[in-house]
């Protein structure tokens, strides 16, 4: 007769008296991303061990550099001649993932969850939901959007989210072009108390020759409250030429 | 190709990596000239993607001249010290704006003289960190 383990025995003893112990998994310390976070950008006085590390370099592939360095000049040209070309934030479109994670000063809201940890941008109330430990959709499956669909794991104390699904005109890092096959990973980590770093890795084997990485770091606002941001009083317009103008009003 | 891709990835470093601003730029502003707007609040407009004060100007040519001020958003301006409610119309203020370069009138805020004499500006200000 095979001798059985003698935790295996105790196991046949004991689970009947506690089976709460067999659900019990171990639950470790998530650390607490909860809360609203400002951008903590380098230099001036930033920390150099909390602030970003330097970004890599964006490399897209020659068909792809060439209209993004076009377009580059063309705006570097008409910021000189006094005006600035459009682009959808002017017409109060959404930045959409990953832009949204960091927009001029304006902060961003963590809600984190068992589930689902949701992310709110200030700047134009754009709102993110991370599902956690539930499979990726393959792209061809999620309907293009500036969100796309994100899923989530803990590993160790690092929360990581992968997104897929952006839509192809929505702008990406940088204003970088991408296909419908951009992947982006993202690393919450909090590195320091109160001190969090994002970092995000795209991949797009159409428009990128290597997967680029940067990293947002964010500094923990307690008392901050949220402010609304509805678009409903935007006076700036595209004129016939691309160029942004304000509408004046008369008396 | 090597060379192309190499000042491509230099170009790429020149590029603030996240949106200097939520909405646009302040390109179409003068951000070097200065004026003066003295004059009766006709609206405050406490709305997003900007805030806006409109203004009456006694103006020697035309009686009155009327003029749209930019502000920042009410986020940013909220960190600065302003209110939904710090203008009304028909308050007196004192503005002063960087003109907008096509010389029409309009501008956006660098510092108001509110009725109660408190004078705040535009920008962000001390954030709470």
């Amino acid at each position: 007769m095979e001798r059985r383990p003698i935790w295996a025995l105790l196991a046949t003893v004991l689970l009947p008296v506690v089976p709460i112990a067999v659900d019990a998994q171990p639950v470790p310390n998530r650390p607490d991303l909860t809360g609203v976070w400002a951008t903590y950008r380098a230099g001036r006085g930033a920390d150099p061990k909390l602030a970003p590390p330097a970004a890599g370099p964006l490399v897209l592939k020659p068909e792809f550099a060439k209209p993004y360095e076009a377009r580059r000049a063309a705006e570097a040209e008409a910021n000189k001649r006094g005006e600035q070309l459009a682009t959808g934030s002017v017409n109060c479109v959404p930045y959409g993932v990953p832009t949204m994670m960091s927009v001029a000063i304006y902060p961003v809201e963590i809600i984190q969850g068992p589930k689902q940890v949701t992310i709110i941008s200030e700047a134009f109330s754009e709102v993110r939901r991370v599902y956690l430990d539930r499979p990726q959709a393959r792209i061809e499956d999620v309907a293009p959007g500036y969100y796309g669909r994100s899923v989530g794991h803990w590993d160790g104390d690092t929360l990581v989210v992968e997104t897929v699904g952006i839509k192809t005109t929505v702008p990406g890092y940088r204003g970088m072009p991408h296909s419908d096959q951009m992947r982006i990973t993202e690393r919450f980590r909090i590195v320091a108390p109160d001190f969090l770093h994002d970092q995000i890795t795209i991949e797009d084997p159409i428009v990128l020759e290597k997967p680029v990485t940067y990293t947002l770091a964010y500094k923990r606002m307690p008392n901050y409250e949220m402010v609304e941001f509805v678009c409903d009083n935007n006076r700036e317009y595209v004129d016939e030429n691309g160029v942004v103008r304000l509408k004046l009003h008369d008396r | 190709m090597r060379i192309l891709r190499t000042v491509i990835a230099a170009a790429a470093l020149l590029v603030a990596a996240v949106p200097v601003f939520a909405h646009h730029s302040f390109t179409m502003f003068d951000m070097t000239q200065r004026i003066t707007l003295n004059g009766t609040v006709t609206a405050f407009e406490w709305t997003n993607p900007h805030a806006y004060i409109e203004i009456d100007v006694p103006d020697d040519k035309d009686g009155v001249k009327h003029w749209s001020i930019e502000l920042g958003s009410p986020s940013i301006l909220q960190q600065s010290g302003w209110k939904f409610s710090s203008l009304k119309k028909g308050d007196k203020t004192t503005l002063i704006i960087n003109p907008l370069k096509n010389g029409k009138a309009g501008g956006f805020l660098s510092k108001a003289t509110l009725p109660d004499g408190r004078v705040l500006g535009n920008g962000p200000g001390q954030r709470e960190q």
